[in-house]
């Protein structure tokens, strides 16, 4: 039972971290960007190849872990670039095909992001080929945490509890981002009444590129993260999109809060399903959790919008 | 005497093939408050926002103070020193009242910047609802927010769009007073109106704009009692 919690709330913290720039560039460009996962498989790629350069230019050949964790700090910087290098492919993105839609309607933006997506998916296997790659060889030891007598007792890695400790750092400074500094109130105006915001002085393109940003570095931790306790696979992003969407609708689209808390429902409910109906159906509690909150709460747990 | 604001000729409007503005010209001296009246659908909305880089102009130019802005955008046009309250929506409800103030503060280079606690001082309801969501506020309490809102940029002209819009005639008369001592304060004030008595007892001059042009303008005081007003309006109502 705790194993499963701990387990779902790993899970649930990739799927979080993923669906917080889902929501964000929701709320801001008025689509559902269907290519948010492929961010995350892009970010997880990047970090193999920042890491291969970081590893060469200092001639460090292997990395040695850092404390108890399974890598050192070159992954630290690599997963700091590829966010960086992320963020540039989603506004090269944006420049090349979403900009020119935006007067547009929505569905018309929402089909562009599917082919965005199905490009840079083949252009990820193009590059990197279809085998799975991994930051480190490095076998990490298992934490117990509590017995096994006591509610089956937990065993937990240092690497899963960095992935549940930085998404909650991470999700504090984006809240305090976006309720303390001007940027943060330019974007929540912007959301909420984009004539508005302009007519109050706010750049709303600034604030598009700034989402676009913002969400996509997420996206690519949540995609090095994923790669930390799991594999790098050109499927990582694809398999979390309806997990993403799913954490993103349940929390009341647009809601920040809402995605966080929906991405750890929806890590949740795959996890403790897993013993109810076994792991091939894993992915489908996510939609029973999300149609049954829907009906209890068509605007979802957070959602603002009648 | 250079215009503080003045709207030459303007044609333009949401669609191109229908133009909802056809060579409206509009002129407000420095200092002065010029209400813009006219018919429901007469593009008194449309006029404002055009000016303020919402809405696209075609032909004819904006000047602030004799300086083309023609055609900037909106966000620009704070910086010029041209300022908006829009008609509806024109808070942020989801941001508290402080949060409305400070984001507009924010956005505006310093020496520009008016103080938060003159606007909190000069409208004394807000200084007591700082943390209240604006969403949250009674409907004259959300008007005075909105201006406040553009004056903290301190414009030299704030166009209104209907500030009197769903208030009582109690609420209007303590609206319009501050919007008085707005222009005491040195801001010039183009004001689009439906309610035409509050208006022109308010105003100095006022412009009549019917299908996009302007027909009839003169002193608030004479157009008061002009019977040609009366067949404007009418003359449209049907
Ligand atoms: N967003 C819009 N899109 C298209 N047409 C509009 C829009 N807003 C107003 N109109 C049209 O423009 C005309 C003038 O409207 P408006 O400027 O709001 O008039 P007023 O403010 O004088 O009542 C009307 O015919 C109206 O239907
Ligand atoms: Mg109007």
């Amino acid at each position: 039972m705790l194993q499963l919690i701990a387990d779902g709330l790993v899970v649930g913290s990739v799927i979080a971290l993923g669906a917080v720039g889902l929501t964000l560039t929701y709320s801001i460009l008025r689509f559902a960007n269907f290519g948010q996962g492929e961010f995350m498989t892009w970010g997880a790629y990047l970090a193999v190849s920042a890491l291969a350069v970081v590893l060469a230019a200092t001639g460090a050949g292997v990395m040695e872990p850092l404390g108890p964790f399974s890598f050192g700090w070159q992954l630290i910087v690599a997963m700091i670039l590829a966010a960086a290098l992320t963020a540039v492919l989603a506004l090269l993105v944006d420049w090349l095909l979403f900009r020119r839609l935006r007067r547009g309607n929505a569905i018309t933006l929402v089909i562009a992001s599917f082919g965005a997506a199905l490009a840079l998916r083949n252009l990820v296997q193009f590059l990197y080929g279809t085998l799975p790659e991994y930051y480190t060889r490095e076998i990490q030891i298992a934490i117990r945490l509590v017995p096994r007598d006591v509610l089956g007792g937990l065993r937990i890695t240092p690497d899963q509890m960095l992935v549940i400790g930085l998404t909650l750092v991470l999700m504090l400074a984006l809240q305090g981002l976006l309720t303390r500094t001007t940027l943060g109130r330019a974007m929540r105006a912007t959301a909420q009444n984009p004539a508005l915001a302009r007519v109050a002085g706010v750049d709303v393109e600034g604030v598009i590129r700034a989402t676009w940003v913002i969400g996509a570095a997420l996206a690519a931790v949540a995609g090095v993260l994923a790669g930390v306790v799991g594999q790098v696979r050109p499927g990582l992003g694809f398999e979390l999109l309806l997990p993403l969407f799913a954490a993103a609708i349940l929390g009341g689209i647009g809601s920040v809060r809402g995605a966080v808390v929906g991405g750890y429902i929806v890590g949740l409910a795959e996890s403790l399903s897993v013993p109810l109906v076994g792991a091939e159906y894993r992915a489908a509690t996510a939609f029973v959790v999300l149609i049954g909150i829907l009906l209890l709460r068509p605007t979802g747990l957070f959602g603002e919008r009648a | 005497m250079t215009p503080a604001l003045e709207l030459d000729a303007i044609e333009g409007g949401y669609e191109p093939g229908l133009p909802i503005l056809r060579g409206a010209s509009v002129s407000v001296a420095p200092g002065e408050i010029v209400a813009l009246l006219g018919p429901n659908g007469a593009g008194k909305s449309t006029l404002v926002k055009a000016a303020a880089g919402l809405v696209p102009i075609w032909s004819g130019r904006v000047r602030l103070a004799g300086r083309d802005i023609t055609g900037l955008p909106a966000h620009r046009m704070v910086h010029e020193g041209l300022g908006f309250v829009p008609q509806t929506e024109n808070v942020f409800a989801n941001l508290s009242v402080l949060e409305n103030l400070q984001l507009a503060a924010a956005l505006i280079a310093r020496q520009r910047r008016g103080s938060l606690e003159k606007m909190f001082s000069l409208f004394p309801d807000l200084d007591r609802q700082r943390k209240l969501p604006a969403g949250r506020l009674s409907g004259g309490q959300r008007q005075m927010l909105a201006v406040a809102r553009a004056l903290v940029a301190s414009p030299s002209v704030l166009m209104l769009d209907e500030p009197s819009a769903g208030l009582s005639p109690k609420l209007v008369g303590v609206v319009f007073e501050r919007l008085r001592a707005v222009r005491d304060t040195g801001v010039t004030i183009l004001l689009v109106e439906q309610n035409v008595k509050a208006a022109l007892a308010l105003a100095d001059r006022a412009v009549v704009l019917v299908e996009g042009r302007e027909r009839l303008e003169g002193a608030a005081r004479d157009l008061a009692d002009d019977p040609r007003m009366a067949a404007l309006y009418l003359g449209h109502a049907a």
